[in-house]
């Protein structure tokens, strides 16, 4: 597989404060990723470097073998980008932004547009600035079918959407990668979203990566067990293989990379009394919370 | 390419530009209601003696405000949108190279200011020679010329002072701005800027480059 981004080594700071420091990043073709972190970790910073608008301290990020800082006209063409809240030329109309966009791409295909904006309950001449967020959503996006790139870019899709134009948004999205095997690279605040979006996961920490794998390896391997312990006094969160401890009184979530067995065989060699002992069923979020932990 | 360009800048600026421009026009004509006003009630002859022997600018006054406020005007109907919401972003995104994306911009603007800026001097130089002899007019041209530049000078300095990412040097911007206009604006008695005109054009073509800066630091994730 060919990796359409690459980012090597990457390093930022915004002042003294260190954003990330030798950070690697791959998305390969075809694959849809997420990039998941708390905020603050750095995912609009990743965003702003790939399309070229953020100059990283060190290190550098490729799409398609060039280098983000200078990307040619070409390459630019095949990468459809997403700002945060869908913004767009607001002083436009849906007739008048479709025109304006179809100049410059020679590919330029307006049908899934018009099919979107068929669904839309919009004057002909309404002003993109006096339509909802969901409604504006719908225009960003059939923008972006219409270019018909081969690498989407997203910064947090989700935002300001109600749940009805958030499903629309993914279902369409999902199906139009899949059929014309495009390669999508996004962000979401909201994280069940992902769950029904992406391939492979990428969570981000303050200044580090915790995770960049299929998203149904992480959830087969991160574990959640819950348990009471008899003594409440006990704190495992320094363990090698505890990735996450939560403890509210005597009442443990545990998040770990490491089976069933291994943790009752720890505990029993450890003498550590206590009862209630399952695994819990996650969702994304649950397991995204239970990596990078509450706070 | 040039044409979707075209289109997004006049959706931007038509208002603006019809507006101003017909603020222009009733300017020039409220300065030749009075200069026929003076005519009819003073007599041509003392009219001319004023204009040509005491110094008497028969096109003093809000005239000279009127080229900055247009291309103040005009800029800011142009890249104010541009950095709403960080909107530049999807320009610098569109397949195209971004300082050629911001010169295609910045030339529209100055061709719409050129087109405003030749409807007022064009009626303002005929209804003068309507008015008034030749010498008087030839000076009025060289005294209103500076005006014109400072109103382009300004529209580029719009550019720089809007897509500049960072506050402190907007302010810092718009002192030098200040200062950098207030030369083509100072006192001067009729036709005495001629020497200095063409030095005055220089100043305006090189202050058209400005915005590359502006957007440069942009590009670079300054905040």
């Amino acid at each position: 597989m060919n990796n359409v981004i690459e980012c090597n080594n990457l390093t930022h700071y915004y002042g003294k404060k260190l954003v990330y420091e030798n950070l690697n990043i791959h998305v390969e073709e075809g694959s849809i990723l997420g990039l998941l972190g708390k905020n603050g970790a750095g995912k609009t910073t990743t965003i702003n470097i790939l399309n070229g608008f953020l100059q990283p301290r060190s290190g550098e990020c490729l799409i398609y073998g060039e280098n983000t800082q200078h990307l040619t006209p070409a390459t630019k063409g095949r990468i459809g980008f997403l700002i945060e809240g869908h913004v767009q030329y607001s002083f436009m109309d849906i007739h008048q932004i479709e025109k304006f966009y179809s100049g410059f791409y020679p590919n330029w295909n307006n049908k899934p547009y018009w099919e979107l904006m068929s669904k839309l309950k919009v004057e002909p001449k309404q002003k993109i600035s006096s339509m909802s967020c969901g409604q504006r959503s719908q225009v960003a996006l059939g923008l972006i079918l219409a270019q018909d790139p081969d690498l989407l870019i997203l910064d947090d899709f989700s935002m300001g959407l109600d749940p009805g134009y958030r499903r629309l948004f993914i279902d369409y999205l999902r199906a139009y990668a899949k059929a014309e095997n495009k390669t999508i690279f996004t962000t979401s605040h909201i994280i069940s979203d992902m769950e029904r979006l992406i391939d492979d996961v990428l969570i981000m920490d303050y200044n580090r990566v915790l995770e960049q794998c299929p998203v149904n390896d992480f959830m087969t391997n991160f574990k959640q067990f819950n348990f009471e312990l008899a003594n409440g006094e006990i704190d495992l969160s320094k363990e090698s293989f505890v990735a996450n401890f939560e403890k509210v009184k005597s009442s443990v979530e545990l998040y770990t990379y490491e089976s069933e067995e291994f943790i009752k065989d720890f505990l029993k060699k450890e003498n550590i009394a206590h009862t209630n002992f399952s695994q819990m069923n996650m969702s994304l979020e649950d397991a995204f919370i239970g990596l990078t932990g509450k706070y | 390419m040039w044409k979707s360009v075209i289109y997004k800048e006049w959706l931007k600026i038509k208002w603006f530009q019809i507006a101003l421009t017909v603020l222009g026009l009733l300017i020039v004509g409220k300065i030749f209601l009075k200069v026929q006003h003076d005519i009819l009630f003073n007599e041509a002859h003392n009219v001319w003696y004023f204009i040509l022997f005491q110094g008497y600018a028969y096109y003093g006054g809000i005239l000279k405000f009127i080229p900055l406020i247009i291309g103040i005007g005009i800029g800011i109907a142009q890249f104010v949108p541009e950095i709403m919401s960080k909107r530049i972003k999807l320009t610098f995104h569109l397949p195209i190279n971004e300082n050629k994306a911001l010169f295609m911009m910045l030339s529209f603007g100055f061709l719409c200011l050129l087109l405003t800026y030749a409807i007022m001097y064009g009626s303002f130089i005929g209804l003068s020679h309507h008015f008034l002899a030749g010498e008087i007019v030839e000076k009025a041209n060289v005294s209103i010329i500076p005006w014109f530049l400072a109103g382009f000078s300004a529209y580029f300095f719009v550019a720089l002072i809007v897509l500049e990412p960072i506050m402190k040097y907007r302010l810092f911007y718009l002192i030098v701005t200040c200062f950098f206009i207030i030369i083509f604006l100072e006192h001067q008695v009729p036709g005495g800027f001629k020497p200095i005109n063409w030095k005055l054009t220089v100043l305006t073509l090189m202050t058209s480059v400005s915005l590359l800066f502006s957007a440069y630091r942009f590009r670079k994730g300054e905040m």
